[in-house]
């Protein structure tokens, strides 16, 4: 697999394609070319990277006019609109209740930060859905609290709440391997889901990304960490409750976890100042991966293939059909802001 | 403690797991069962036993095989036992989701204190994950996602003198909730309260040790004796389940097995065939074995019930093989369910479903031919 960075910059001969923030997104010959030709395809095989020299300020938290530049061209790249509230349109109306699936699992130092999903929020906010169809959640609301989100249930701002209090369906969903209860607040509460996963290398399933994010929507994945989570992953994202509320994603990458993860371990953060969009949870997490695998050569960590943590969760989520795994058929996008 | 007449109600009219695990009105009394998929009360932490310490705040639990590397703020497989901070923490102990009084033949344990009482009890969580569960709501919840009761091992004992019953850690996985069983049963042998286990057997050695010192009697799931079968559907091991029977067996303690025909799942003449010529080997034939049918359940509600005529071939497989003593379970009325005398054949203990009608032994010894039968029988 090639580096992330040789791909933004070798674009040109490949499916890449680079542009600059100050471009009309879907104005450059070649990706508008595609998005014509095969407007769903391409799209569903997108994954722009957005990076900004810096995105973060006292090293954790993240700059809210990074955030909203990164945003806007990010979004409006991977939908080809004019700008992130359009290409929010293209994946969500107005009147919807939306699901933030955030990852709060690791606390303030490795998890979605807040200031993107605030951003977000009022980026939905501006096409029509209200702070109170808004529901940022993940399994804890202690986890949440933990990592920095305000829990709510009132007001203009977004909703916050942890699954624990609304609880999981009573009936399991079976999977061909394993069964779970499905959160409510995911089968009932939301009709759309925004999936916010960190980057993070994970010592049971080799990486954390968009795929196994999920694991936040049910309530055992403890039974899951098997065999790296293999194919439990895929098995969740298959559902159909998880895969057709997910409309988009956006990966947190501005200081991916590189190693010892999924918890926070001081010093095994990276900065990189990127967001990753998709719709396709396959081709995020390839294209996560890549950037993962960059920064672990980066500080000359072996390859997780080398220490037995390939994550092979994210070819058999392509081998389900869940999204495209080869790497040749994902168009990445790279911008800098 | 105590359990008002709302918490009995709520318990009896509780779930399908409720049914489950009370037989539904064969005998069983439900105190106080978990309703699940509601917020339940935060667990109140206790340290665990049986782990180590790693680097990075991290533990190796060493309960069971899966041997569960845990990260800071993570649990293992179980769900019940929780990293923080780097010390390893039980969140179930004291702290029981179902609490019954079942009659001591529905464990089954067929040759200890018949028609006796087990004070039978059991916490959130489990070390397998069996499609075919019937506790599954229990077993394979988090115990903040289960309504529980704190019930430390002191009131456990006390409540079970009062019924005049042993205990007995059932229903869900008592190895998950090992700390508070050892607890619980030294508190109960204090009064005089004997004690029993219902597990699938999926422990280390060390931990199992310590269990026997404190137990009277355990029935073990030998779910099936294939890998391919406890991989596939259990997510478990066979070998570390037969290393557990052979502990038990060693110990001194009373042991029985318990075989859930599935059919085509693990119910095969080699199959049952090979599994009580290990038994015979490896335990003797004097450990009963039960061959117990199968309902529709949890992932398994695709397959059907256990004819009669597989449970009965599997006891004429067991006893063909050598075992003295080999039962069919969950279909009350046919001869599977009675104890014979391996000498004259006769009956000694009758059954009917989870009722004993009759007892013929003296000093257990068959009351018509003085053949000791192996037992806790007083």
């Amino acid at each position: 697999m090639g580096s992330l960075a040789a791909v933004a910059t070798g674009c040109s001969s490949s499916c890449g394609s680079t542009r600059s923030a100050g471009n009309s997104p879907g104005s450059t010959p070649a990706s508008s070319a595609a998005v014509l030709k095969e407007p769903r395809r391409t799209e569903k095989s997108r994954v722009v990277v957005v990076r900004a020299k810096q995105a973060l300020t006292h090293g954790y938290d993240a700059d809210r006019g990074a955030l909203r530049a990164m945003l806007g061209a990010g979004l409006a790249a991977l939908a080809g609109t004019p700008d992130g509230v359009a290409g929010l349109r293209r994946y969500f109306q107005a009147g919807q209740t939306v699901g933030l699936k955030v990852n709060g699992l690791a606390g303030r130092n490795a998890a979605t930060h807040v200031e993107l999903v605030d951003e977000l929020s009022a980026l939905l906010q501006q096409m029509g859905i209200g702070g109170h169809q808004q529901v940022a959640f993940d399994r804890f609301a202690s986890d949440l609290t933990a990592s920095g989100f305000k829990l709510n249930e009132r007001g203009d701002s977004y909703r916050c709440t942890g699954n624990d209090a609304l609880g999981y369906e009573e009936e399991p969903t079976v999977m061909p391997s394993t069964a779970s209860r499905l959160a409510r607040v995911l089968t009932e509460r939301v009709d759309a889901v925004l999936n916010l996963p960190v980057l993070k290398q994970h010592m049971l399933s080799g990486m954390s990304g968009a795929l196994k994010n999920q694991f936040g929507c049910i309530h055992n994945p403890n039974k899951m960490h098997l065999d790296k989570c293999d194919p439990y992953i895929a098995e969740v994202n298959a559902v159909p409750a998880v895969r057709q509320k997910q409309r988009l994603i956006v990966m947190d990458a501005l200081r991916p976890v590189v190693d010892n993860g999924p918890s926070y371990q001081p010093g095994m953060a990276e900065v990189a100042n990127a967001l990753l969009f998709a719709v396709d949870p396959v081709a995020m997490d390839v294209v996560g991966l890549e950037l993962l695998e960059d920064l672990r050569k980066k500080r000359e960590l072996p390859s997780l293939d080398k220490v037995d943590l390939a994550p092979t969760h994210i070819q058999t989520s392509a081998k389900m059909g869940l999204g495209v795994g080869e790497r040749a058929a994902i168009d990445v996008v790279s911008i800098e802001v | 403690m105590s359990f008002s007449r709302r918490d009995f109600f709520r318990g009896c009219a509780g779930s399908g797991c409720a049914l489950a695990l009370s037989g539904g009105a064969l005998g069983s009394l439900a105190l106080f069962q978990s309703r699940p998929a509601r917020a339940a009360e935060a667990p109140r932490p206790h340290p665990a036993r049986f782990w180590k310490k790693l680097a990075n705040k991290r533990v190796q639990c060493q309960l069971c095989p899966k041997q569960c590397l845990v990260e800071d703020r993570e649990r293992g497989f179980c769900g019940v036992r929780e990293n923080r901070g780097g010390e390893y923490l039980s969140l179930v102990w004291g702290q029981p989701c179902a609490v019954h009084v079942d009659p001591i033949e529905k464990k089954p344990l067929f040759h200890f204190l018949p028609g006796s009482r087990a004070f039978s009890l059991a916490t959130a969580g489990c070390n397998l994950e069996c499609k075919c569960c019937q506790n599954w709501d229990i077993s394979q919840s988090r115990p903040e996602e289960v309504d529980w009761h704190w019930m430390p091992p002191e009131e456990v004992a006390r409540r079970a003198q009062s019924e005049g019953a042993c205990v007995t850690f059932t229903y869900s996985e008592p190895i998950v909730f090992l700390e508070y069983c050892i607890d619980t049963a030294i508190a109960a042998h204090k009064l005089g309260v004997r004690t029993t286990m219902v597990t699938g057997g999926s422990g280390e050695v060390d931990p199992m040790k310590e269990a026997c010192k404190v137990l009277d009697a355990v029935k073990i799931d030998l779910k099936g004796f294939t890998e391919d079968y406890y991989r596939k559907l259990c997510k478990g091991k066979l070998a570390p389940v037969l290393k557990t029977i052979e502990t038990v067996r060693e110990s001194g303690v009373w042991l029985e097995l318990v075989h859930l025909c599935i059919p085509g799942a693990n119910d095969s003449e080699p199959e049952i065939r090979d599994m009580c010529r290990w038994v015979k080997t490896h335990l003797g034939a004097d450990v009963p074995v039960h061959f117990t049918r199968f309902s529709p359940q949890y992932q398994m509600k695709n397959v059907p019930p256990t004819p009669f005529e597989t449970l009965i071939r599997c006891r004429d497989i067991a006893l063909g093989e050598g075992l003295h003593y080999v039962y069919t379970g969950n279909v009350p009325g046919i001869e599977g369910e009675h104890t014979y005398c391996p000498r004259c054949h006769k009956v000694v203990v009758a059954r009917h479903g989870f009722h004993v009608e009759s007892v013929n032994l003296k000093s257990g010894h068959c009351a018509f031919c003085g053949q000791s039968i192996p037992g806790i029988w007083s």
